[in-house]
């Protein structure tokens, strides 16, 4: 452990420690939780609201859900990230569906958006994802733009089909194959 | 194994990850993966292909809201809860709040122009009331005259009719010297009906006072007989009538005590007039 108290000491633990500190609410289990998942989870909820005040008032909705139900997560069922990012994205999708949020906000096109965002933040550098950003843009675009739509705008396969102006099976089928390249490339 | 490979071909897994299978649904993923390794493996491969995905877009969120959301997990868990429940609530309740605002300020205008209206609706009723009112008093003063001229067209008539009967005989009563000069009466007497009136239009006479009353007598064979009484009233239409007598001499008027006495204090005699 490190010795030399600084403010930007990261706290991290082992997927079991975490689950076990959470569990009974412990302090180290909130700063691991938040300096293990921050960034990841950030970067989700942005990429789906695109605005940064309302970006981390829904991180900090999302990490209040993590605690406060933490007793639903079942490691049995899926992984803990998986688990924590399908939070994350539901609170952004219902923010960006609710009557507030289109009220207030223009329809930014995403690719621009997410462009600009990476331009302008320092997206952190994870050791996990190194080199990975390239291949991501390995993927075919309509691949790229399906996953896009339903992981991170939160659109049904029926939504994307019209949205696209594709049939619903050619949706299943590229969001199946543009998942199968993601594990060809990461796993 | 066919089954195992269509099962991991079908896409299931890949939706349950992306969170677009409904509960039955993700149940029956959850058996699948229990009951064979292979699709358990793979539906972990999957979940990691999308993590990994979804880091490459990870950005370090500001520093200060570390400390925030730290102590906002760890102070006040059932604060968190009700924060949550009143956004919730907040947002229907604003919209009616507002709803009951224009409704509130609707009844409130409503409610100044009917007290407007009412009040002149009341102004008016007042207006009327006090025309009607006046009216009502003119009606009546109206009336009392037109009763009043009625009165004297009949109190004329009357006169009028005995005048004009021939049987009636007009006796005209003299000042004596107890009376004050130029003080003199008509009767009119109709010795076939037994009628004897003082026509009260030519009733000359002094005013008496309270204690005292005119009494008027029919001489009879030289003696007195009473034929009631009456005062000097300022009422000068018409026609009393007297008591009932048939055949007299003379008619005479004493000055008696109210009510009248048996016999005519003969010293008071005003006025005396013979057939």
């Amino acid at each position: 452990m490190n010795t030399t108290l600084s403010k930007k000491r990261k706290i991290a633990l082992s997927e079991n420690d975490l689950i076990l500190a959470l569990r009974r609410k412990e302090k180290i289990g909130a700063e691991a939780l938040y300096d293990m998942y921050s960034s990841s989870l950030y970067g989700i909820i942005y990429r789906v609201v695109q605005q940064e005040e309302i970006a981390e008032d829904l991180l900090q909705e999302t990490f209040v859900k993590i605690w406060n139900s933490f007793n639903y997560f079942d490691s049995e069922k899926g992984r803990l990230f998986t688990w924590m990012v399908n939070i994350a994205r539901n609170l952004s999708i219902d923010k960006i569906r609710s009557k507030d949020f289109r009220n207030n906000s223009k329809n930014q096109d995403i690719e621009n958006t997410v462009n600009f965002i990476d331009e302008q933040r320092n997206t952190i550098i994870n050791p996990d994802t190194l080199g990975v950003r390239d291949l991501v843009d390995k993927l075919k675009p309509d691949q790229k733009s399906i996953l896009d739509l339903i992981y991170f705008r939160g659109y049904t396969h029926v939504e994307a089909a019209e949205e696209l102006g594709i049939p619903l099976g050619t949706v299943k089928t590229r969001l199946r194959m543009g998942i199968i390249t993601l594990r060809k490339y990461f796993n | 194994m066919e089954e195992v490979k269509s099962y991991i071909e079908s896409g299931f897994l890949e939706l349950y990850v992306i969170g677009d299978l409904n509960p039955s649904e993700k149940r029956e993923v959850e058996e699948m993966a229990a009951q064979y390794p292979a699709i358990k493996t793979e539906f972990v491969e999957i979940q990691q292909a999308l993590e990994t995905y979804a880091n490459t877009y990870a950005i370090s969120p500001a520093e200060h809201l570390r400390e925030r959301i730290i102590n906002n997990l760890l102070t006040s868990v059932e604060d968190n809860n009700k924060e949550e429940e009143t956004k919730i609530v907040a947002l229907p309740s604003s919209n009616t709040s507002s709803f009951y605002k224009y409704a509130f300020a609707a009844c409130l205008t409503l409610l100044v122009m009917s007290v407007a209206a009412l009040f002149v609706l009341y102004t008016r009723l007042q207006d009327s009331n006090n025309q009607l009112a006046s009216l009502q008093i003119s009606n009546q003063s109206f009336s009392s005259r037109v009763n009043y001229m009625d009165k004297q067209l009949n109190e004329s008539q009357q006169a009028l009719s005995v005048l004009r009967n021939p049987e009636v005989k007009l006796i005209k009563l003299e000042a004596t010297k107890a009376a004050p000069a130029g003080a003199s009466m008509m009767i009119a007497f109709n010795p076939v009906k037994k009628q004897v009136m003082i026509d009260l239009s030519a009733l000359e006479m002094p005013a008496n006072d309270e204690q005292h009353q005119y009494q008027l007598w029919a001489l009879v064979d030289g003696k007195p007989v009473d034929l009631g009484v009456f005062d000097k009233t300022k009422d000068k239409e018409g026609m009393k009538i007297m008591k009932a007598i048939g055949e007299v001499q003379a008619f005479a008027v004493t000055l008696e005590p109210r009510g009248g006495s048996i016999n005519p204090t003969m010293d008071q005699l005003m006025v005396i007039g013979s057939i």
